[in-house]
């Protein structure tokens, strides 16, 4: 029982983080019709502040993460306005031709400033964990799904509460419309591009003391983040939560009770059934026209 | 002055000509209707005035201001509301969520100027009110029409351009919508409708224009146009035969 809620803890941390990047793939996806390939360097980035304010400046772990958020802000208005907003008019394909660019400009930019050597980051909290029952829960992983429930919620209470939300959910459905009725459509975008670089950033840091801090970290998280999306019900915000969530822990599951080796496998397991059995994913296709 | 005025207005799709040399005028106060059939070129009409299209060449002038080329979103913030062909409500938003994003060209109203703007468009259509909180996809047509009106009125427009409000609705409905759009009226705002229906649309307009392939073939009050030959062969159904 008690290897299994902690399996159970483990795999909803880590699920935690899928589900923070698959939020940001949706709602640029939903905001600009165009899968985002540079998604996972956005957590790559942020850890790689993390380095760079915690490590490399010696500031305090709260003040670097602060500062490193933030940045996380300015920096996805910058991917806006370099990467999305010059090609807005073209289909898809050239979108994200664009988008798998700067994921290559950015991995191998920060392997120019950084090397080819993952870098470390210590624990947040300091003290290593807490016991409960047979249950060990590490202060890193308590600590993501704090982050991980108070980010959810803030993001409902956002979007479903305030004109700005409405806004944004207004031009990811019709953007010609917004624009009619005087919403600002690029500052929209630019809005949800800054958003979803600081969840993606926000996953590079809570991720990153448990792993090693390198330029590809980005691209196993986005891929996991990116097979949850699917599974959730590509588009869908719920889906990309339930579908992160479900992900970590069947994975976590498979490690332990089938094969430590195969464990990235699982996901793309549950991935294909899920293309087979309902590709329209656990919440797909919601909405529906009507005349 | 006119309230709005075309003057001359050219504009294509690529190669292909959608409007030709258009010029056209709507005073305040008026009701004007812009009849023709599939293909003559009405919404690409609304479309041009609105800033969703960008003319070729020509002057578009609203309350004496030129806005040929201006984006939409400034366009709507003079008080041009253009509600589009087939309603476009925002699907995942609930009908008060619709009608209250068609203040984004009003800056910084208070809630409470808000909230009576909403009585007074859910007054005009008390029908969608018992849809107040339902998502915009589950309405029929003719509600989701009474909420794009709603919606378009929410901007406080000086100009209200809609788009074939009619289209797709059951006959009762659409007496009903037009008389909203003659209520609407009343209440002091400039309505430029574009129509199939013209029988409908001239019974409340104050002038009409007919456009053909792009060009404006006929202009003037209702009886002059379901008296021109023309007009009553190409849109009223029949040929008047002489003699
Ligand atoms: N997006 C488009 N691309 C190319 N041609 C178009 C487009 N939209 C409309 N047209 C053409 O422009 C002409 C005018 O269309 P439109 O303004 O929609 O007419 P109406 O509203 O009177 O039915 C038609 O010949 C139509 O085929
Ligand atoms: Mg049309």
């Amino acid at each position: 029982m008690s290897i299994t809620l902690q399996l159970l803890f483990t795999g909803l941390g880590i699920g935690s983080i899928y589900a923070l990047v698959a939020l940001g793939f949706v709602l640029i996806y939903r905001a600009t019709n165009v899968v985002n390939f540079a998604q996972g360097d956005f957590s790559m980035i942020g850890a790689f502040l993390m380095v760079v304010f915690a490590v490399d400046m010696g500031l305090p772990y709260w003040l670097s993460a602060v500062i490193a958020i933030a940045a996380m802000a300015g920096f996805g208005i910058l991917f806006n306005y370099g990467v999305y907003y010059p090609l807005r008019h073209r289909t898809f394909l050239p979108v994200v031709i664009s988008t798998i660019g700067a994921s290559i400009l950015l991995q191998n930019g920060v392997l120019a400033a950084y090397g080819p050597h993952p870098q470390s980051l210590p624990a947040m909290l300091p003290f290593p964990g807490i016991a409960v029952g047979g249950v060990f829960l590490d202060s890193q992983y308590l600590l993501i799904l704090a982050v991980t429930g108070a980010m959810v919620v803030l993001q409902y209470l956002f979007f479903e509460r305030t004109m700005l939300g409405k806004k944004l959910q207004a031009t990811s459905q019709d953007k010609e419309m917004a624009s009619l009725l005087g919403i600002p459509v690029a500052l929209m975008i630019g809005i949800t591009f800054a958003y979803s670089a600081v969840l993606g950033g926000l996953a590079g840091i809570l991720v990153a003391p448990l792993l090693f801090v390198s330029i590809n970290m980005g691209s196993t998280i986005a891929l996991k983040a990116f097979a949850a999306s699917i599974i959730g019900g590509f588009g869908d915000v719920t889906g990309a939560i339930v579908g992160g969530l479900a992900l970590g822990v069947v994975e976590t599951f498979g490690a332990a009770y089938i094969s430590v080796p195969y464990k990235d496998g699982f996901a793309f397991l549950v991935l294909f059934l899920f293309l087979m059995v309902r590709p329209q994913g656990v919440f797909g296709e919601k909405v529906a026209e009507k005349a | 002055m006119a309230l709005l005025e075309l003057i001359s207005v050219t504009a294509s799709y690529g190669a292909v000509d959608a409007l030709n040399a258009v010029s056209l005028r709507v005073e305040e106060g008026e009701i004007v209707t812009l009849l023709g059939a599939n293909g003559a070129g009405k919404t690409t009409t609304l479309r041009t005035i609105s800033g969703l299209m960008k003319p070729r060449s020509g002057s578009i002038r609203f309350l004496g201001k030129e806005i040929a080329g201006a984006s939409a979103n400034s366009i709507v913030r003079l008080g041009l509301s253009h509600v589009p062909e087939g309603r476009r409500i925002f699907p995942g938003l609930t009908v008060r969520e619709n009608i209250l994003l068609g203040s984004s060209n009003r800056s910084r109203v208070p809630k409470a100027e808000l909230d009576r703007d909403l009585d007074a468009a859910f007054g005009i259509f008390p029908d969608i009110l018992k849809f107040a909180d339902a998502p915009g996809w589950t309405l029929s047509g003719g509600q989701q029409q009474m909420v794009a009106v709603a919606r378009g009125l929410m901007a406080r427009p000086k100009l209200l351009m809609l788009d074939e409000p009619s289209l797709g609705l059951a006959p009762i409905i659409v007496q009903q919508v037009f008389r909203t759009i003659a209520a609407i009226r009343e209440r002091g705002t400039t309505v430029l409708l574009v129509e199939q229906n013209a029988h409908m649309a001239l019974s409340i307009a104050d002038r009409g224009y007919v456009l053909e392939t792009g060009r404006l073939i006929v202009e003037g009050p209702p009886a002059t146009l379901l008296n021109n030959e023309e007009v009553r062969a190409a849109y009223l159904g029949g040929r008047v035969t002489a003699g």
